[in-house]
C-alpha cells in the first residue's frame, strides 16, 4: 500500500519537473520517425527506440532524480520516515517503468508491432534492470559529472550486445546478457520467451540486492559516518 | 521518553563522545548547547536512528534506537537545520507528499500552514521561497504526522524576530500538548526561553545540566547594581541582594529619593556557559 502510496507521489513529482513533458515530445518525434520512415524498416527502428529510450530512460532519469534528492536534502527526511528502503527502491523503479512501458507500447503501436504483449513484459522488465542501475550509479555519484562517466561502462554492457544482435550477429551465450534477452523478446525473435523472461528476472534480482545495500550504505551515511 | 545511558561514539579510532548520561521526561523540552563540532548534532543523529554504532543505551520511546524498525518513524518528527524540500512543488505538495510517508492520521495542512503564516504562499513554489520561509515549512513538516517526540535543529535560524516569536510559541504549544522536545542550538536566549533542563556540550562531553533558571540562580543572579547622581557625576555601585541594609549608600539614596536605577544582576545562559566551560559559542 505504501509503495503504491510513494509510486503514486513520485509520478506526481516527476511530472512537476518536467519529465513527462519530455517524454511526450520524444515519443512525438519517435512516431513522426517511424511515419516517414519505408514501411520494411519501422519494426527493427523501433526495437532500437523502445529498446534505446523508453527501456533505458530510467538509467538517466534515476541519475537526475537521485542527484536532484540529494542537492534538495531529500534523501535526510526519508531516512528519518517509516518508509522501507525497498518501499523506496520499488516506488522509483515503478514510476519510470510504467512511463518506460506506455511510450513503448506508443512506438510499438506505430510500427504496427503483432507481438504487443511481449514488448509490455520486455520494456517494463529492461526499464527495471536500466533503473536499478541508474539508482546504484546515482547513489554512489556525487556529482552529475560523476554520474554521466561512470554510467559509460553499463550503457555499453546493456546496449552493445543487443544492437549487434539485432544485426545478425548471433552468439548462444549472449543470450545470458540482460540487453539481449530484451531485445529478442522486443523484437518477436525468440523461440523461448519464458528462458528470455527468467534471464532479464535473473539480473533484476542480482541488481535489486545491490541497489538495496548501496541505497541502505547512503542512508547510513547521512549520519555522517562511514560505514 | 528518552533515557541515555553510559552512551559513547566514535567517528575515528579517537573517541568523539563518552559517558553521555540523561533522561528526558514526557512534555519536556530539553536543550543540546555547545560550539560547532562539541557533538550536540551527532547526539541527536544517534537519538534519530541515522548513527547506530554507538555504544552503552539511547533508548528513545522505549526503544533501544540500535534495534529500531522503521515504525519508531511514525511518532518522532525531526526539523533539520537545513531546509529539506522539493524545490519545484508548492507547500502544500511538498506537505502532501512527506504526509504520504505516515500510516498516522495527519494534521490539518491548511491550519500548520495558517499557524506559520504560510497560508497565502501554500501554493507557491519553495524556489520562489525566502529562506525563513522555508525554515518555517520545514518546521511544520516535522508536526504534520503528530510526533510524540520532536528534534529541532537550530529552528529560529535564520528568521526574523517576528517569525522566530511565532515559531517559539508553536514550540511552546507542542510542549503544552505532551510533546517531548529535543532542541539543539547556538541561541542561548532560545534555549533560555523555551528549555526546562539544557545540557553544555563540549568536546563530545556534557559539562552541566540544569534548568536555565538554576543554573543562572547558582551563578550569580544574587547582586543588584544602582545608579546615582554625585557632584553632577553619574555613579554606579552594587551590593549582594542579602546585604541591601548593610549598604549604607543605598540606603540614604533611597532615604533622599537621588536613587536613577535599579536593577537585579543576572548572568545570561551565555555568561555562564564561557564559565563553565571556558568556550565561546559563536
Amino acid at each position: 500500500m505504501k509503495t503504491l502510496r510513494l509510486t503514486s507521489a513520485d509520478i506526481k513529482i516527476q511530472y512537476k519537473y518536467g519529465f513527462y513533458l519530455l517524454y511526450s515530445f520524444f515519443t512525438l518525434f519517435y512516431v513522426f520517425i517511424l511515419n516517414i520512415m519505408p514501411a520494411s524498416w519501422q519494426k527493427t527502428t523501433a526495437v532500437i527506440m523502445i529498446y534505446s529510450d523508453p527501456a533505458a530512460m530510467g538509467l538517466f532519469f534515476m541519475g537526475a532524480i537521485v542527484l536532484l534528492e540529494k542537492s534538495q536534502m531529500i534523501l535526510n527526511s526519508l531516512a528519518v520516515s517509516p518508509i522501507k528502503i525497498s518501499q523506496y527502491i520499488n516506488a522509483k523503479v515503478l514510476s519510470l517503468g510504467l512511463i518506460g512501458t506506455i511510450v513503448g507500447v506508443i512506438i510499438a503501436l506505430s510500427a504496427q508491432s503483432n507481438n504487443i504483449i511481449t514488448v509490455i513484459i520486455a520494456v517494463f522488465l529492461s526499464s527495471v534492470v536500466f533503473s536499478l542501475i541508474g539508482l546504484i550509479v546515482a547513489f554512489k555519484a556525487s556529482s552529475l559529472n560523476q554520474f554521466v562517466i561512470a554510467t559509460v561502462p553499463f550503457e555499453l554492457i546493456l546496449t552493445a550486445p543487443p544492437v549487434i544482435t539485432l544485426f545478425g550477429y548471433d552468439n548462444p551465450w549472449l543470450i545470458l546478457l540482460p540487453g539481449v534477452a530484451a531485445i529478442k523478446l522486443l523484437s518477436g525473435s525468440y523461440t523461448n520467451p519464458f528462458l528470455l523472461i527468467l534471464i532479464q528476472l535473473f539480473w533484476i534480482t542480482v541488481s535489486y540486492f545491490i541497489c538495496i545495500k548501496v541505497v541502505k550504505k547512503t542512508f547510513r551515511q547521512l549520519g555522517g559516518c562511514k560505514v | 521518553m528518552i533515557n541515555v545511558k553510559n552512551l559513547a561514539f566514535s567517528y575515528t579510532k579517537a573517541p568523539f563522545m563518552e559517558d553521555i548520561n540523561f533522561n528526558v521526561p514526557k512534555g519536556e523540552i530539553f536543550g543540546f548547547l555547545g560550539p560547532s563540532g562539541a557533538g550536540k548534532s551527532t547526539l541527536q543523529k544517534i537519538l534519530t536512528g541515522l548513527i547506530l554504532g554507538y555504544r552503552g543505551n539511547a533508548i528513545v520511546n522505549g526503544i533501544e534506537v540500535k534495534n529500531r524498525d522503521n515504525s519508531f518513524y511514525e511518532n518522532i518528527g525531526v526539523d533539520f537545520e537545513f531546509p529539506s524540500l522539493y524545490e519545484k512543488l508548492t507547500a502544500r505538495q511538498n506537505l502532501k507528499f512527506f504526509g504520504s510517508l505516515y500510516s498516522k492520521q495527519l494534521s490539518d495542512i491548511d491550519s500548520l500552514l495558517n499557524a506559520v503564516g504560510l497560508d497565502r504562499d501554500a501554493d507557491k513554489k519553495i524556489s520562489e521561497y525566502s529562506k525563513g520561509m522555508k525554515s518555517r515549512l520545514n518546521f511544520i513538516k516535522a508536526l504534520l504526522h503528530n510526533p510524540d517526540i520532536l528534534f529541532l535543529d537550530e529552528p529560529t535560524s535564520g528568521l526574523d524576530p517576528a517569525n522566530a516569536r511565532t515559531m517559539k510559541d508553536m514550540i511552546l504549544t507542542e510542549k503544552t500538548k505532551g510533546k517531548t522536545i529535543i532542541l539543539t542550538t547556538h541561541n542561548m536566549q532560545d534555549a533560555t526561553e523555551l528549555c526546562d533542563r539544557v545540557a553544555f556540550i563540549v568536546d563530545g562531553k556534557i559539562k552541566v545540566m540544569d534548568s536555565p533558571h538554576s543554573l543562572i540562580m547558582l551563578k550569580g543572579a544574587n547582586k543588584i547594581e544602582y545608579s546615582y547622581i554625585e557632584n553632577g557625576i553619574k555613579k554606579k555601585s552594587n551590593c549582594l541582594i542579602a546585604e541591601t541594609v548593610k549598604d549604607k549608600t543605598l540606603n540614604l539614596l533611597i532615604a533622599s529619593g537621588n536613587l536613577r536605577s535599579i536593577h537585579s544582576c543576572e548572568p545570561t545562559l551565555n555568561d555562564i556557559f564561557i564559565e563553565v566551560t571556558g568556550r565561546k559559542l559563536e
